[in-house]
Parts: C-alpha cells; sequence; structure tokens
C-alpha cells in the first residue's frame, strides 16, 4: 500500500461520491486517473486489505435488532462450536478472544423473537446452556481508520 | 422503522454487493432494476437522509492495517456519562467500535470498545492515554485470539421475504 492508496482510502471512508462518474471524481482530487483509481481499489480489494466498497445499513432502521452474544467454550470444541454458530447468516461476526467468556458473536435480527429462537438452536445444537446477550442501546462508531 | 417502497427495497438489496469498479457503477445498477441512473442516486441520497444509509465508502481490514494487536475493552460508565466519555473515546482512530448495550445481571462493563494497537505495548498505551481522558479504567479485556467469521449482514434476503 503506497501514499496514494492511503489517500483513496481516507477518502473514501467517509465519502464516495454520489455522481455518475464516483471514481474520476476521486482521481480529479488526486491527480489520478480514473483507471487509476480503479485499478489501485481493484489491487486492495483482491488483497483483502479493503473488505467492502458501498454503503453501510444502519440495522435498527431497517428493524433489524443487533446484539453482541458471548459464550463460554472449551478450547477443545472451539471448531465445532464456531460451525455451529457461524452457520447463521444472521451472524456476521464471530471470534475467538482470550479471558472468559471466550466466543464473541454478533447477531442481528428480525426482531426478538428470531433472535430468541436463534439462540436457542444454538444451546440445543451445542448443548451450552449459557449465553449472554447484549443488545445495543447506542452505537457510537464503527470505523476502521488507517494509521 | 422507516417505510420502504418496493422500488427501494429491490435496489436495498442491490446495494449490499459491492459497487462495480467499473466507470459507471450506478448505471450498471439501474440497468440491471431497469430504474434511470439519476433514480438510482436519488433513491440512496434518500437513504443518506433518512439514516438508513449510515455511510458510503470502503471497509478495510484493520490487520491488513498494520494493527497486529486487537482487543475488545469493556468499561463501566455511568448512565450519565455515557455520552461524553464515548464521544471522546470514539474521537480516537485506533477505536473502531464504540456500543453502549443492556448488559446480562451481574455484568458491569456496559461500554464495549475494539482498540486496535499496533502491538501489546502500544495497546496498553492507548488504553492508558483512555484512562488518562476520561478517568475510567478498563474494566476487561478481552484479545482477539482468532477470527472465525467476518461478513457483511445482507437484510431482506428472498428466502426471508414475505
Amino acid at each position: 500500500m503506497d501514499e496514494k492508496d492511503r489517500e483513496i482510502i481516507r477518502m473514501l471512508q467517509d465519502s464516495f461520491p454520489l455522481s455518475p462518474e464516483p471514481y474520476r471524481v476521486i482521481g480529479d482530487k488526486l491527480w489520478i486517473d480514473e483507471m487509476g483509481v480503479i485499478s489501485r481499489i481493484a489491487r486492495m480489494v483482491q488483497n483483502g486489505t479493503i473488505r467492502h466498497v458501498g454503503p453501510f445499513f444502519d440495522s435498527r432502521k431497517l428493524g433489524y435488532m443487533g446484539a453482541l452474544v458471548a459464550m463460554d467454550v472449551p478450547l477443545e470444541r472451539v471448531d465445532e462450536v464456531a460451525a455451529v454458530v457461524s452457520g447463521f447468516s444472521e451472524i456476521t461476526h464471530n471470534y475467538l478472544r482470550d479471558g472468559s467468556p471466550n466466543l464473541w458473536f454478533t447477531l442481528i435480527a428480525r426482531g426478538k423473537e428470531r433472535r430468541d429462537c436463534i439462540l436457542q438452536e444454538i444451546r440445543t445444537k451445542t448443548g451450552i446452556p449459557e449465553i449472554k446477550v447484549f443488545p445495543s442501546r447506542r452505537l457510537f462508531k464503527v470505523k476502521v481508520d488507517l494509521d | 422503522m422507516i417505510e420502504i417502497s418496493d422500488k427501494e427495497r429491490k435496489l436495498l438489496r442491490e446495494l449490499q454487493n459491492d459497487f462495480k469498479l467499473e466507470a459507471r457503477p450506478f448505471k450498471r445498477i439501474a440497468l440491471e432494476l431497469g430504474l434511470s441512473e439519476d433514480e438510482v442516486l436519488e433513491i440512496i441520497r434518500k437513504f443518506q437522509n433518512n439514516g438508513i444509509i449510515r455511510r458510503i465508502g470502503v471497509a478495510i481490514r484493520p490487520e491488513k492495517a498494520g494493527h497486529k494487536a486487537n482487543a475488545m475493552v469493556t468499561w463501566v460508565v455511568p448512565e450519565e456519562r455515557v455520552e461524553e466519555v464515548c464521544k471522546s473515546m470514539s474521537a480516537r482512530s485506533e477505536i473502531s467500535h464504540c456500543y453502549d448495550r443492556d448488559c446480562p445481571p451481574g455484568w458491569l462493563g456496559n461500554v464495549f470498545t475494539m482498540i486496535h494497537g499496533c502491538d501489546e505495548e502500544n495497546l496498553l498505551k492507548i488504553m492508558s492515554e483512555l484512562t488518562e481522558l476520561t478517568g475510567i479504567k478498563p474494566h476487561q479485556i478481552f484479545r482477539t485470539v482468532r477470527e472465525l467469521k467476518k461478513t457483511s449482514m445482507r437484510y431482506f434476503t428472498e428466502e426471508e421475504s414475505r
């Protein structure tokens, strides 16, 4: 990643131009031609630096409820339990962390009923009864910055 | 919850895919949905104005941006200080996520932050700076051991649409 790549990311983090030719708008500001902008973004998508180009939605405004969920899983069962958890499309992020509880995942469900239903299925399939749920009260920030 | 027309819902589904890396990405979407490029841009602006879209841009992977020490840190923040504390924490570029959450009985840390440091020493330094800034000490630290899944949410997918 060179300085121009960083400039593109910085510019794109907050404000993707809503113009018919967005990549040309970015290029004009950074003194790169349109194809240069496109090929740099394409390279960063391909090598995994960029994981999404597009809008980020407010799940609550769309009628969905977000929560962070935690379970304690014995280390030798992590892969097996993670497979159950990650199998739900409503569970978008899943991490093994140190400390207790150690398995943390995000659950975005259309209503509390659906959330409870997913959690019950996880309890049944894994045999782990204790699940901690942390519904989001207020979102202050979601944004990974450079530097 | 905001009312969404069928046309808007169709666009909303399409917008969950990455923008095409070509000169006229909105025209491409318009052609696929039988709308005009102007209509697509207009609905996107409307989604921005009513808050359905939080932001438009790129998401990067923290580990690719040189962050090797990542941790979820919880803080016990009294209700009357949540706004002020979370805002000053969110202003730091090393913090990617900051949420105030409802907690189960017996759980104290209500503010959850994701902190990204270039190494363990840097991570500890950021935490002590946050303590200096807010007067609140980290309650619990859950370092990232392994990413098991990371995707974007798909809203209004065909199988669950009524």
